[in-house]
């Protein structure tokens, strides 16, 4: 995990020298931020990926003599199949028109995403992949 | 829970053998309604991107249908199909679906059809998110598109949107309003699909590929991914702004306290990463193609991801230079950042002339779409030198050269290593290789018919042709020109005619290639699963120990000078397959 956090704390460290360098050359107040934030979105990330990585062990896919059979056998879940990604996108797809055409149709569109979204997250609770 | 929650959908009919490499067809119990059902509830990556590369190429026929009405207005002088109003909107649009709506939803298909394979990942790190971001690009998608049917018309303020052109004053209408609202919907799904793509390359690559050892193709997924991150939310962010501006009457980019240079500052801080996020991953396309048909290993591995990542760095540092005619940037600062992004762009070219260079060559199209990308990128990165340099950039700003510039790098990048893909990995998802002859017809007539297109914008700009009008007089003199442009155009259209009628062909005719690599020499790991590939990618994995494991697996005597360990022992009897016959047996290169 190393590699993949110092790639963003480069970013930074980057965007810091920039946005300093930027600001002296131009005293451009709208470019200095834009640079800035960028930097600290970056720290962000690779703060949180060098944190991460000083808490496990090197995994076998940071090791060049990682092996196949290393990798942990209760890999993860992964969703077969759903609608309601779908569903989600389709009340998103309500609530911009609603926005942009009528406040009811807005009001509706949040209604729809909030019934979507819950049952995007409810919906390995049960049934036949329930875990 | 396992991995494999799922009923099982692999019935022995429809898996490739892959130990015979005869020719097999997958028995076909076909029904509409269930396939349509699962497309639509689909977690599994392939079919999410599948499903982004039908919709992006059926917005690069619709757009392309605006660019020939474009260039049939342009043919003559004065106006003859369509009025000044409806010229706006058709360049606006056009602009916009190729970016917004083909380019960019092409980079995430690409990365969800490919970047798992290549990292031995048997899915995305989010499925059901995944999906998510595809259904916001097309419902986002929908409005941008509907938008053509309202009263007043779609937008017609460009696709960069300056205030206060598109206020509400100066551009009434809802047209304005679902561009802006339907592009920050679609840029919402491509957040959703970049945080997708890193999480996965961070958390889900197989043992022993480490970050040194990725595709270059997964590199630049990655970064571009990064670059999404910097600038989509940008984007979206301003787009709503505006809206709010249109909408409530805010005043945010109102002219009178400088809002029309704080909009030209947020579009091009996302504007220029955005050129640069549509790309790099055909760069990373192009550096699969090279060494697979030159038959070495890839030249500067290394030097080609810190070039990625170079270029994806200072990408964020050099937005003015699309205002440099403002009057209000500091000029030497991105001019000279700007001209820094040649460095790394050279050096990509460098190691893929190095790849080359004394390779054992064959011209299978894929290849001859890359080398096409190749000579057409350098021109338009040439032109760009150019426009970066302010004293240059000022008589030939918003002219037609700017058009040839931007269209030589961007077609020659997305248009042409598009279809390179395309051609290279359509084994791989439909198990069957396209046509070669075909090919060979579009490349050519693609690329003639392009050069034609746009070489000669660069002295219609010169002469003084201005972009984004639908008209000019006989005494411009500029008649000529914009005569043989729209013939070159013609040649597009027709070489775009070739490649669906390959697709038609492929899928009726072709047999089954009924081997893990039908290109004989590829590197990387989805090379080292049947075609297609089962629903979680790999019935087993060979060992990684190097940046080709696919090609260690099937040529395990030949050691190779990339910085891999290499792979003896129980491949030996692998050896001597002939090219292009290699496969895996059952078993082999397994270590599960
Ligand atoms: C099918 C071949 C194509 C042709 C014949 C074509 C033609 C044109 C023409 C003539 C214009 C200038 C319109 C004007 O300024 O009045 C234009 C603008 C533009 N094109 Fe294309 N184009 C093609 C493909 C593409 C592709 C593949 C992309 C991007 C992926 C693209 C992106 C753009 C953009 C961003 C603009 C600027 C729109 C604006 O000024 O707001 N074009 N195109
Ligand atoms: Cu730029």
């Amino acid at each position: 995990m190393k590699i993949e956090g110092w790639l963003f704390i480069a970013g930074f460290i980057f965007y810091a020298l920039i946005s300093a360098a930027y600001f002296i050359l131009s005293q451009d107040l709208v470019g200095t931020t834009l640079l800035l934030f960028t930097g600290l979105l970056a720290i962000i990330c690779g703060f949180y990926v060098l944190f991460t990585s000083k808490r496990v062990y090197p995994r076998p896919e940071d090791r060049r003599d990682g092996n196949i059979d290393e990798a942990d056998p209760e890999y993860g879940f992964f969703s077969p199949h759903s609608w309601w990604p779908l569903a989600v996108g389709f009340a998103v797809f309500v609530l911009v028109l609603g926005f942009i055409f009528a406040a009811w149709m807005f009001a509706f569109g949040i209604l729809l995403v909030l019934i979507a979204s819950a049952g995007w997250l409810f919906e390995y609770y049960y049934g036949d992949f329930a875990h | 829970m396992t991995i494999l929650a799922e009923p099982p959908q692999d019935s022995p009919d429809l898996v490739p053998p892959r130990e015979t490499g005869e020719p097999w067809e997958p028995k076909s119990d076909f029904r509409l309604g269930r396939t349509i059902v699962n497309w639509l509830t689909s977690t599994d990556h392939k079919v999410i991107g599948y499903l982004y590369l039908i919709q992006s190429f059926v917005f690069f026929l619709i757009a392309g249908i605006m660019a020939l009405i474009i260039r049939a207005e342009l043919t003559s002088p004065g106006l003859q199909f369509v009025s000044l109003e409806q010229y706006n909107q058709l360049f606006t649009m056009h602009g916009t679906i190729m970016l917004f709506l083909f380019a960019t939803p092409l980079f995430v298909g690409l990365g969800n059809a490919i970047m798992p394979l290549q990292i031995g990942a048997p899915d995305v790190a989010f499925p059901r998110l995944n999906m998510l971001g595809y259904w916001l690009f097309f419902f986002g998608g929908l409005i941008v598109s509907l938008s053509l049917l309202t009263p007043q018309g779609a937008a017609a303020f460009g696709w960069t949107a300056y205030a206060p052109l598109s206020d509400g004053v100066f551009s009434p209408g809802v047209g304005g309003d679902m561009w802006l609202m339907g592009l920050a919907m679609g840029g919402l799904g491509t957040i959703l699909g970049a945080v997708n793509f890193i999480t996965t390359i961070f958390c889900m690559r197989a043992p022993g590929m480490t970050m040194f050892r990725m595709p270059m193709f997964t590199w630049t997924v990655f970064v571009t991914s990064i670059l999404v991150l910097f600038a989509f939310p940008l984007l979206a962010a301003a787009l709503i702004v505006l809206e709010v501006d249109r909408k409530f009457g805010t005043v945010v980019f109102a002219a009178d306290n400088g809002g029309a240079i704080l909009w030209q500052h947020l579009f091009w801080f996302f504007g220029h990463p955005e050129v640069y996020i549509l790309a790099l991953p055909f760069f990373g396309v192009a550096s699969e193609i090279l060494p697979v048909f030159s038959r070495k290993p890839l030249f500067g591995y290394k030097g080609l991801v810190f070039a990625t990542i170079a270029i994806a760095g200072l990408s964020v540092a050099v937005w003015a230079h699309h205002m440099y005619v403002t009057g209000a940037v500091y000029l030497p600062f991105f001019a000279l950042m700007t001209m820094l992004i040649a460095v790394p762009t050279g050096v990509k070219f460098f190691n893929w002339v190095g790849t080359m260079w004394k390779g054992s060559l064959s011209f299978e199209t894929p290849m001859l779409f890359t080398l096409g990308f190749m000579a057409t990128f350098l021109f338009g990165g040439l032109t760009g030198v150019i426009l970066a340099s302010p004293p240059l950039d000022f008589p030939v700003s918003d002219s037609y050269f700017v058009v040839a510039h931007f269209h030589y790098t961007v077609f020659g990048t997305v248009v042409f290593l598009m279809f390179a893909a395309y051609y290279y990995w359509w084994p791989k998802w439909t198990g069957r290789k396209m046509n070669e002859t075909l090919g060979k017809w579009q490349f050519w007539l693609l690329f003639i018919g392009f050069q034609v297109t746009f070489l000669i914008q660069h002295w219609l700009g010169v002469k003084g042709m201005p972009r984004r009008y639908g008209e000019y007089l006989p005494s411009d003199g500029f008649t000529e020109m914009n005569v043989i442009s729209t013939v070159g155009s013609v040649m597009v259209a027709l070489s775009t005619v070739f490649f669906l009628i390959n697709v038609v062909h492929t899928w009726r005719k072709a047999p089954m290639v009924g081997v893990d690599d039908p290109w004989g020499f590829g590197g990387s790991l989805e090379w080292a699963t049947s075609c297609p590939p089962p629903r979680h990618n790999f019935k087993s994995l060979p060992k990684i120990r190097s940046e080709r494991p696919a090609f260690d697996l099937h040529y395990p005597d030949i050691k190779h000078k990339t910085g891999g360990e290499q792979v003896v022992g129980h491949f030996a009897d692998a050896v001597g397959a002939p090219p292009g016959d290699t496969k895996t047996e059952p078993g082999e290169g397994t270590d599960k």
